[in-house]
Order: C-alpha cells, then structure tokens, then sequence
C-alpha cells in the first residue's frame, strides 16, 4: 500500500498533494506501507448508484492503516463492525477490496 | 457588516411538479422577489442550479431569466457549487455589490429533479464527489459517506438512530407548519426508525429528498429593514479518507467561524438558524461545527428539545432539506427566505422577536460551505 508523507509534518495522505494542505509548505513523498489495518468506521449501501446496482447491499469501510497515519476508504466483501482487523485482497477497477484477517 | 440588504424575496411550492418546467419555476420565484422588492432596477442576475445541464438540458439560466423578465442586457451567470449553489449565487452577488459594480442584483436558485428516474438523479449527485479517485472507485456515495460519519458518531458518543430520528421528527414537524414544505404528513419515531434502510444506520427519513423547486431574493445596497451582517465561504477535503477527524467538517467550521468573525458576533447571539441537513446526521455535526453545542454532544441538544422551534436555539424552522424538500440549486436560497420572514416576524413557525439569523448552507461532503448572517435594522 503506497501513501504519501508530508517532509515538513506529520500529515500522511492516501493521495498525493501538490503541496501539504496541513503546513502548507512541505511536499508529500511515496512511502511504501503494509495494508493491514483496522475498522475506523463503515456503511452498508443498500441504495446504490446504476454503476454499483448489480452488487448492492455492500460494505464500504474506512480503515486506519496500521503502520501509517492516514486512513483509506475501500470495500470489503462482508459486513464488518468497528475495531475489525482487516487488509487488502485485490485492487479491482481503482478500489482497493479488503477482507478480514 | 456588507451593508448589502434585502428588498425581496420569492419561493414555489417545493415538491412534484411534472407539469412545471424548470423555467416557469425560476421565473416564479423571480417575479414573486421582483414584487416584494417594489421591482427595481435589476443590475445584475446569479442563479445557483447544479444539474440543469445533466438531467435537464438547460443551461443558460441567468440569460434566460434576464430575457424573459425584461431585465435589458445586463450581465448574468450561473453559479455551480453542488448543494450550495444558492449560498455561493448569493455571495457571488453580495461581492458584486461591494465590488461597486451593482447596486441591485437578483439571485435565484432551482432545480428540476423529479421527472428522472432515483438511479440517474443519485448517479448526476456523484458529479459533486471526487469521481477520480479510489474512494470512488470504492464505491462510496453521498447517502454512504453520512453513513460512515454516523456510525462513527454512535461508537465515540453516547448517541444512536434514535437521536437523528427524532432529528428528523423535528423537521418533519416544523414543515407540518410550512405551507410551501414539501412533505405535510406527520410521522412518528417508529416510522423514522422502521424505515427502508439506505445507508446504514441512515434510513429513508434521515436522507433529504428529490424536489423541484425554486427560490429568489432582491439584495441591494439601498438600506431595508434586513441587513446582511455578514457572508462567508469556505473549501474542505473531497474525500472522505482525508478528513484529519472524521467527526469534523472543516468547510463548515471555517465558514461559519469567518461569519462570525466579519459580523462581530458569536454563535450565542443567534437567535434563528437555517442549516444543511441532507441527511439528519450532517445536521447533528453542523450544530457542533457552529458552535452552537459542543463537539460530540450535539445529540444532547437534540434529545433537550433545545433545536425545536420552542427551544432555546431553533434549527431549520422550515423543515429544512429532509421535510421542507432539497431542490439543489435552490436550498441555499430558500434558506434566506426562511430567515428574512423569520425577520420580518410573519414566518411558518415563527420564533419570538428575533434579531439574529444564520444560515449555512453545503456542498459536496464538505467540498463548500457557505453561511450569511442576516440581522433585523
């Protein structure tokens, strides 16, 4: 899992920034991290846009990396609760699909 | 202080109306500020509209406003901002007044929503979402992203479905009142709670509706009896996964904060208050952003009675976007018309002698936020 770290702060980013929106100075750089993480919070969507129609109800989590400051959302394929240990399977037409551990 | 004022305002129904074209609805609303103005002469016309051009193939608004109301060949636009269309129409005129440019401007908001179908009315929303990113790609929508914030709400406070339910009974209650409301049922906490889900916990009562609708407002740098004190904006992060807390959004924070900040008041002195409620749960963080209560115990307030129109601070007197209908364009607009009848003291579910309004109006999941302080002079 790649996130981007500010070089003057502590702001860490799933996306790159052209410069760091936290001190306004600094400029993000790749840092490679694991994908493990936990539940930060999640929704299921039973009313989905067309493009998502013909997999509805899904989970959609935000999880807190274990290793790196930010947080990134993803779907994961069953339901999930807060504090759920999970990490990433496959990325899938731009989605990072996690599943728990 | 702007030492802009209102002269007019205007507003439709807000409901279905298959039978109305966007453009009859606009001009409504126009004419109806026009009127309550004493029909001045018009400078310049901002209309805030978001999808106009994605579901309904119009476009060209302020022109055709300026056309067909015999307005002369003066300058027009139309303001896009998502939801907070109306809000950013309105400061765009505001800023062209204190520019020196305008004496008088019109500022309209409409949408035209119910003739297409619920799947394309939420894929066009997704518009106002970052749609190039993973988060996106996720699958995250704007009913999913309140749905996160919520869940997250319940596990850090003492609060539950329970609380944005009788959220929502609180709005629904206040449009029972609102002859131009779109939704004029009552309902009960049971019926709130027993609802069809949507995004969990959010179910069919905490989520605003589709509405066709249209509002206008008269501003003008000649005095009136309703002061705009102040008018603010402010930008916030467009996903999710970058909000430093997730139980904060930013945009509202720091517009309604610059609003105080320029009107030389706090969030104690305000005696009426039009917020953003699309989804119940965006109502319970707003109330907190603006400090009306504190961080984390909005929900208090809300089981206290304290944000009914009998309590000590009144949100969404006219049964805001869940009860009184969210017709995008327009919202930010209506918001105003609420809050200058609340003024002038003949408004549905009028409060007592107030001096002090806010309105904070949003777009996107934090992406905009406006709020105009208006005062009574």
């Amino acid at each position: 899992m790649k996130v981007f770290q500010c070089n003057s702060c502590d702001y860490q980013s799933i996306s790159n920034k052209y410069v760091c929106p936290k001190c306004l100075k600094g400029k993000l750089e790749e840092l490679e991290v694991p994908s493990t993480g936990t539940v930060y919070s999640f929704t299921d969507i039973h009313v989905a846009p067309s493009e998502f129609a013909d997999i509805a109800p899904y989970t959609v989590a935000l999880v807190q990396l274990d290793e790196a400051k930010g947080k990134v959302t993803v779907r994961v394929n069953e339901p999930v609760q807060i504090g759920d240990k999970v990490e990433l399977e496959n990325v899938e037409k731009g989605a990072y699909l996690y599943k728990k551990i | 202080m702007t030492n802009v004022y209102v002269h007019g305002i205007g507003m439709t129904q807000f409901g279905t109306f298959i039978d109305r074209t966007m453009k009859d609805l606009l001009l409504d609303a126009c004419i109806q500020a026009l009127e309550d103005a004493g029909n001045p002469k018009v400078d310049a016309v901002f209309v805030g509209n978001f999808m106009g051009g994605s579901i309904y193939n119009q476009e060209i608004l302020g022109a055709i406003v300026a056309n067909e109301l015999g307005l002369g060949f003066i300058p027009t636009a139309k303001v896009e901002g998502a939801c907070a269309s109306g809000g950013i129409a309105l400061r765009q005129g505001i800023l062209g007044i204190l520019s020196g440019e305008y004496n008088t401007v019109l500022v309209a908001g409409v949408e035209k929503m119910k003739h297409a179908s619920t799947a394309d009315v939420t894929q066009a929303i997704n518009a106002a979402m970052d749609n190039d990113s993973n988060e996106k790609h996720a699958g995250l929508t704007f009913p999913g992203f309140f749905g996160v914030l919520a869940n997250r709400y319940f596990y850090e406070t003492g609060a539950s479905k329970k609380h944005l339910a009788m959220l929502a009974l609180k709005n629904r209650e206040h449009a029972l009142n609102n002859p131009l409301a779109q939704f004029r049922k009552p309902t009960t906490l049971e019926e709130i709670m027993d609802a069809r889900m949507i995004t969990n916990p959010l179910g069919l009562f905490d989520c605003s509706p589709m509405t066709d609708g249209a509002a206008a407002l008269v501003i003008s740098k000649e005095k009136s009896a309703i002061h705009i004190r102040s008018s603010a904006q402010a930008s916030g992060p467009t996903q999710m996964q970058d909000a430093d807390d997730l139980l904060s959004i930013p945009a509202i924070r720091e517009s309604g904060r610059l609003a105080y900040e320029k009107a030389g008041v706090g969030p104690e002195d305000i005696d009426v208050v039009e917020i953003h409620d699309c989804f119940s749960m965006t109502e319970m963080i707003a109330i907190e952003e603006l400090g009306f209560f504190n961080k984390r115990e909005g929900w208090k307030a809300v089981e206290e009675g304290r944000t009914k129109s009998t309590g000590d601070k009144p949100v969404n007197t006219s049964g805001g976007l869940l009860s009184r209908g969210h017709p995008i364009g327009a919202t930010g607009v209506a918001q105003i018309y609420q809050l200058v009848s609340q003024l002038r003291g003949n408004a549905a579910n009028q409060v007592d002698n107030p001096r002090l309004a806010l309105a904070q109006n949003l777009g996107g999941t934090g992406s905009y936020s406006t709020v105009h302080i208006l005062e009574r002079v």
